[in-house]
């Protein structure tokens, strides 16, 4: 396929499964709504994730941040300002944050950088709780106006469904190849003209803003948030996990894992909320093990890959176990020396 | 305040500190000689402190007995951790950088393994014993007996490990391999045997590390995860692979925590360790007491 016909492709795709989740209120109950939500909020947040974090390989762990950042400001401006313009806001909170710690900390690569962007993520938790414990005496708010089920849904589809389009478009852009130049390697990219810092804070802070607007918009759905909630590593984990079981540099890679994801979770986490975070570990170890590339990665080949490497193993252990190495061993020795 | 009071308080300092220490040695070496970031560290720790909890509990082991068992049963459980996931690791990945960033990721679906194995298998709930808790006066200042035996022997783990990093040739294998794997390859080292090995002692020293805090401290699923990022916290101090860094940042942050705590509240503990971890990242990523080299 070349080019065009793969943004046809894309393009369609994106329109289908759009107007299916469009659907969704129409005809669900009250639970398949909420799971759709969960689903819709992780295909925002991975994609997102993969936008910046896939082409340009930069571990970051603080989409939980920018996620807590956008949901406090939208609960404390929801009482005063409406309900666009405070999600705006959380968006617009979390991208300066972003741009804040972009300029601090990405001129460092690999572990550096995934360590220090997950300690400012605790330090501004921390933070904030102890701003709250201090200086205003109470721990988390109670949101009293909340919008309609259908008004969040739609909202955060409209979110997910702009990120997946957002995630079309520029990897076609110079933009898009700047990021990608940078994630082969930072040093040719700098060396053939491309503004590397620049590039990196503006991906960084596209990440941020569609977290912050997905935290803001979420945020309503709690009712009542304090820091241990919004700012849960768990919802960073737990994208960045997706992003790279799905396959972060790929486009639908991401969307594939979250819809796993979200079924996955709310069938086995009312069971056995232990048994499905094992589940999670398992997965993330077997496939960054077994399949770097991610779930959308999986081709016919694959699979015939791994058949021939297990028939290969096993003939191994076969010729160890059956004392025919051992003795052909024995016998080229003795060949040697006699 | 007193001088007693004084002496109580960077006691008890470094007391904590002394157990971060032990911690982040084992971390260290892991992170120092083979380049796994390996976050579940603190859940290690946990497992050896529920490990010894239980024998106590249900059998009624002493703790000081569980010492040795909990390194052994650790340290195995290292040698199966390695030889599942990270040989074929280190086989698969085209360079170091991928290595480091996939091992990250490795360590991190085993963070989840782990904690939520043990909070499986024996509920959520804090748990603890009594032991050594009477009280020992010490000129004019009192300790509780355990914390004292914790620091104790938290220490002499330290200081084994850096003696025989040190004096043996096994060190002199290790100490080779931390400053140029290539070269310590052609002179005959062999990797393939040494990694397993220490990344078995890593996990064995969160072990007696978990361990010891159970003498004297109540234990839940959740207490591995602080511990990992005051390792984190402490062998960026120290200088990423500097042994007697880590020995040193260990006891100098428990020391500031306490002296912190006292000075303003419990809550800004947090807040404070995690100031100091990224000023020190940001403002000197080589470590505190590294002489700063030449610049690659």
């Amino acid at each position: 396929m070349n080019d065009r016909q793969l943004l046809v492709r894309d393009l369609l795709v994106w329109f289908g499964l759009t107007g299916w989740a469009l659907a969704i209120p129409g005809f669900g109950s009250d639970f398949v709504v909420s799971m759709a939500l969960t689903c819709l909020m992780y295909v925002a947040l991975s994609s997102s994730w993969g936008l910046f974090c896939g082409s340009t390989r930069y571990l970051s762990l603080a989409t939980s941040a920018f996620f807590g950042v956008g949901a406090y400001t939208s609960a404390l401006m929801l009482e005063s300002a409406g309900w666009v313009e405070s999600i705006a806001l959380g968006s617009l909170v979390a991208t300066a944050v972003a741009v804040l710690m972009g300029a601090a900390v990405l001129h460092l690569r690999g572990t550096y950088f995934a360590v220090l962007t997950f300690g400012m993520t605790e330090l501004i938790r921390h933070a904030i709780t102890y701003f709250e414990k201090s200086v205003t005496g109470t721990v988390g708010r109670v949101l009293a106006v909340v919008p309609e089920r259908d008004t969040i849904y739609l909202t955060v589809l409209a979110l997910a469904s702009a990120t997946v389009l957002l995630s079309i478009a520029i990897r076609r852009t110079r933009f898009g190849l700047a990021l990608v130049g940078i994630g082969a390697d930072e040093q040719r990219a700098q060396t053939l003209g491309v503004n590397t810092r620049l590039v990196k804070i503006a991906g960084f802070a596209l990440t941020a803003a569609v977290a912050g607007a997905v935290g803001a918009a979420m945020s309503v759905r709690w009712t009542y948030i304090d820091p241990q909630t919004v700012f849960n590593p768990f919802i960073g984990f737990q994208t960045v996990l997706i992003a790279l079981i799905g396959g972060a540099t790929t486009l639908w890679g991401p969307l594939i894992a979250a819809v796993v994801f979200s079924l996955l979770a709310e069938t086995l986490r009312l069971a056995a909320p232990q048994v499905y975070m094992m589940t999670l570990g398992l997965l993330l170890i077997l496939s960054v093990l077994y399949l770097p590339g991610g779930l959308a990665s999986l081709r016919w080949d694959t699979w015939k890959g791994w058949r021939d490497d297990t028939r290969a193993w096993w003939r191994e252990r076969r010729h160890e176990w059956s004392g025919r190495k051992a003795r052909e061993k024995r016998l080229a020795r003795e060949r040697r020396l006699g | 305040m007193s001088f007693f009071a004084w002496v109580e308080l960077i006691a008890s300092g470094l007391i904590t500190g002394g157990v971060y220490a032990l911690v982040a040695l084992g971390l260290n070496l892991q992170y120092g000689l083979m380049r796994i970031l390996n976050i579940a560290h603190g859940e290690f720790l946990m497992v050896g402190a529920f490990l010894t909890w239980w024998m106590q509990s249900q059998f009624g082991f002493s703790p000081l007995l569980m010492l040795p068992v909990s390194f052994g049963l650790l340290m195995a459980l290292g040698l199966a951790v390695h030889f599942l996931c990270f040989r074929r690791l280190t086989v698969t990945s085209p360079n170091l950088d991928i290595f480091e960033a996939r091992g990250l990721m490795v360590a991190f679906g085993l963070m989840f393994l782990v904690q939520n194995f043990v909070s499986w298998q024996w509920g959520g709930d804090l748990r603890g014993y009594d032991y050594l808790t009477d009280p020992v006066r010490l000129g004019g200042a009192q300790f509780a007996g355990n914390k004292l035996l914790v620091f104790g022997l938290a220490l002499a783990f330290s200081l084994g490990l850096i003696v025989l990093l040190r004096m043996t040739l096994l060190g002199k294998g290790v100490r080779a391999l931390m400053q140029s794997p290539v070269g310590a390859q052609l002179v005959g080292i062999d990797t393939r045997r040494l990694h397993p090995l220490m990344f078995g002692i890593g996990l064995g020293l969160s072990g007696v590390a978990g361990c010891l805090l159970s003498m004297s401290y109540t234990i839940s699923p959740s207490m591995g995860e602080p511990y990992t990022v005051t390792a984190l916290i402490v062998i960026t101090l120290g200088g990423f692979g500097s042994m007697g860094g880590a020995l040193a940042g260990g006891l100098l942050l428990g020391v500031v925590e306490a002296v912190g705590m006292h000075y303003t509240n419990p809550s800004m503990k947090a807040l404070l360790s995690y100031t100091v971890f990224i000023a020190v990242l940001l403002l000197r990523p080589e470590g505190l007491f590294t002489r700063r080299t030449r610049k690659a």
